[in-house]
C-alpha cells in the first residue's frame, strides 16, 4: 500500500484496485426495525440475489465489513453502538442510509426519543427514501453506490484531499 | 355497555351480573377493609379495582396470596391531565410555546375514579382462566411516591423503572429505579401530558398540509378540501 499513500499509483492499477472493490463489498446488516424485512429481502432471498452484484452480505462483525446498511429507527439509546459500529470498520468504509426513520425520524419526527436522521451520527454515502423501500430500491442504492467506488481516486482520499463528495440520493 | 353497573360502594360486591368478578371483588373487599376506596365491574369485560396508596404493596399480596392471581401483566402509570398542546394532529394552527397548563381539575379519572391528576395501574391474571384485575392507586401531584411490588411479583421491577422514567414515580423499596428505555442522560418525564415534543415547537404538523388525494377519488373535492385547510 506504500505507492496508495504516496499517492504515486499508475491510473490502470487504480482502476483495478476499484473494481476489486467495487464487486466485493462486504456488506453488514444493521436492522433496527421493519425496514430490516426489507434489507432481509434484497440481501438473503434468492428472488434478488445480491451476490450477483458482488455484495457479500456475511461479515460476521463490523470489523470485517466494507458497507454498513443502517435501516430501521434510530434512537437515542443505539446512538453510542452506532457511533462504535461505524468507527470499528476499515477504511475505506461506506454508509447506506436504509428508510425515511433513519434519513430523518420518518413518521417519528416528533418523538422523544428517536434521532433525527442517523446522517447527524456518521457520514451517510447513500440514502435510500421510502417507508418502508423496496428492495429493488436499497439495490439501486447499492448500483450507485458501486458507480461511485468505480471512479473514486483513492490516493486523493487517503491524503485527505479529496473533498466529501455529495451523498447519493436514490429515486 | 351502560356504566351503571358501576359500585362506588365500600368494597361491598358488585351488583350481581357477574358473578365470578363479583366474587373476585369480593375476596379483596375482604382483605384490604377501608383500604379499598372504590371499584367497578363491566359485566363480562372486566373488574377495575382502586386502593389507597399507602395499601399498594398490601393489595399485590392479596392479589397473588388471596385471590391467586399469580400472573403479573403489567404495572404502568397514567396521567389523566388533558394535553395543553391540544391534538396537534388535527390542528392547522400552532399552539403557542409555553401553552397555558389546563385546569387541575380537568383530569378526569377513568374507572373506579380518583383524586390525583397520575394514577399507578397494574394488571393482573389468573392463568387459563379469563379472571383478570386491574388495580389502580392515587400517587400525589406534588411528590409522586408508592411502594414497590418487587417483594410479591419481582417481574414489577423492570415496570416500575419504567414509570419511574417516564411519569416520574418513585417507588419506595426498588432500589434500581434506573434508566431502562431512554438514555441515561435524558431529562424530564415523556409520559406526563406537559413534556413538550421539541421538534413539534420548532415545526408545525405538517401532516395535514400534505396529504394525497385518494386515488379514484373526485378531483374537484379534493381540490376544494386542499383549498379549505390551507
Amino acid at each position: 500500500m506504500g505507492l496508495v499513500e504516496s499517492g504515486k499509483m499508475p491510473k490502470p492499477l487504480t482502476k483495478l484496485l476499484n473494481l476489486s472493490r467495487k464487486y466485493s463489498i462486504w456488506a453488514y446488516q444493521w436492522g433496527l426495525a421493519c425496514c430490516a424485512i426489507e434489507m432481509g429481502a434484497a440481501f438473503a432471498s434468492p428472488r434478488y440475489d445480491v451476490m450477483r452484484l458482488g455484495v457479500i452480505p456475511f461479515p460476521a462483525s463490523p470489523r470485517q465489513a466494507d458497507l454498513v446498511v443502517i435501516s430501521g429507527t434510530v434512537t437515542d439509546k443505539i446512538v453510542p453502538a452506532i457511533k462504535r459500529l461505524y468507527e470499528q470498520m476499515p477504511d475505506p468504509k461506506y454508509v447506506i442510509s436504509m428508510g425515511s426513520c433513519t434519513n430523518c425520524g420518518g413518521p417519528y419526527w416528533d418523538s422523544y426519543s428517536v434521532t433525527k436522521g442517523v446522517d447527524q451520527i456518521v457520514p451517510v454515502d447513500v440514502y435510500v427514501p421510502g417507508c418502508p423501500p423496496r428492495p429493488e430500491a436499497l439495490l439501486e442504492g447499492v448500483v450507485l453506490l458501486q458507480e461511485r467506488i468505480h471512479n473514486e481516486d483513492m490516493a486523493e482520499r487517503w491524503r485527505g484531499g479529496q473533498d466529501r463528495q455529495e451523498p447519493i440520493v436514490v429515486g | 355497555m351502560a356504566d351503571d353497573t358501576a359500585t362506588t360502594t365500600e368494597g361491598a360486591p358488585a351488583a350481581a351480573t357477574d358473578e365470578r368478578r363479583a366474587a373476585l371483588l369480593a375476596v379483596f373487599a375482604e382483605h384490604l377493609g377501608n383500604a379499598l376506596l372504590q371499584s367497578h365491574i363491566k359485566p363480562g369485560q372486566g373488574l377495575w379495582i382502586r386502593v389507597a396508596t399507602t395499601a399498594w404493596p398490601e393489595a399485590a399480596a392479596v392479589a397473588r396470596d388471596k385471590a391467586g392471581l399469580r400472573f403479573f401483566d403489567f404495572l404502568s402509570a397514567i396521567d389523566w391531565l388533558p394535553s395543553p398542546y391540544g391534538r396537534c394532529e388535527d390542528s392547522s394552527v400552532d399552539v403557542p410555546f409555553p401553552p397555558p397548563m389546563p385546569d387541575r381539575s380537568a383530569a378526569v379519572p377513568g374507572y373506579a375514579g380518583g383524586d390525583t391528576r397520575i394514577q399507578v395501574l397494574a394488571s393482573l391474571a389468573k392463568a387459563g382462566t379469563d379472571q383478570r384485575v386491574l388495580l389502580k392507586a392515587d400517587v400525589s401531584d406534588d411528590d409522586p411516591r408508592i411502594g414497590t411490588w418487587v417483594n410479591t411479583y419481582a417481574g414489577a421491577a423492570w415496570h416500575e423503572r419504567e414509570a419511574h422514567e417516564m411519569f416520574g414515580i418513585s417507588f419506595d423499596g426498588n432500589a434500581d429505579l434506573r434508566h431502562i428505555y431512554l438514555p441515561s442522560e435524558f431529562e424530564g418525564h415523556p409520559l406526563r401530558k406537559e413534556f413538550p415534543l421539541l421538534a413539534r415547537v420548532v415545526k408545525p404538523w405538517p401532516g395535514i398540509v400534505d396529504v394525497e388525494p385518494m386515488p379514484g377519488g373526485d378531483p374537484e373535492d379534493d381540490a376544494a378540501e386542499e383549498g379549505a385547510e390551507a
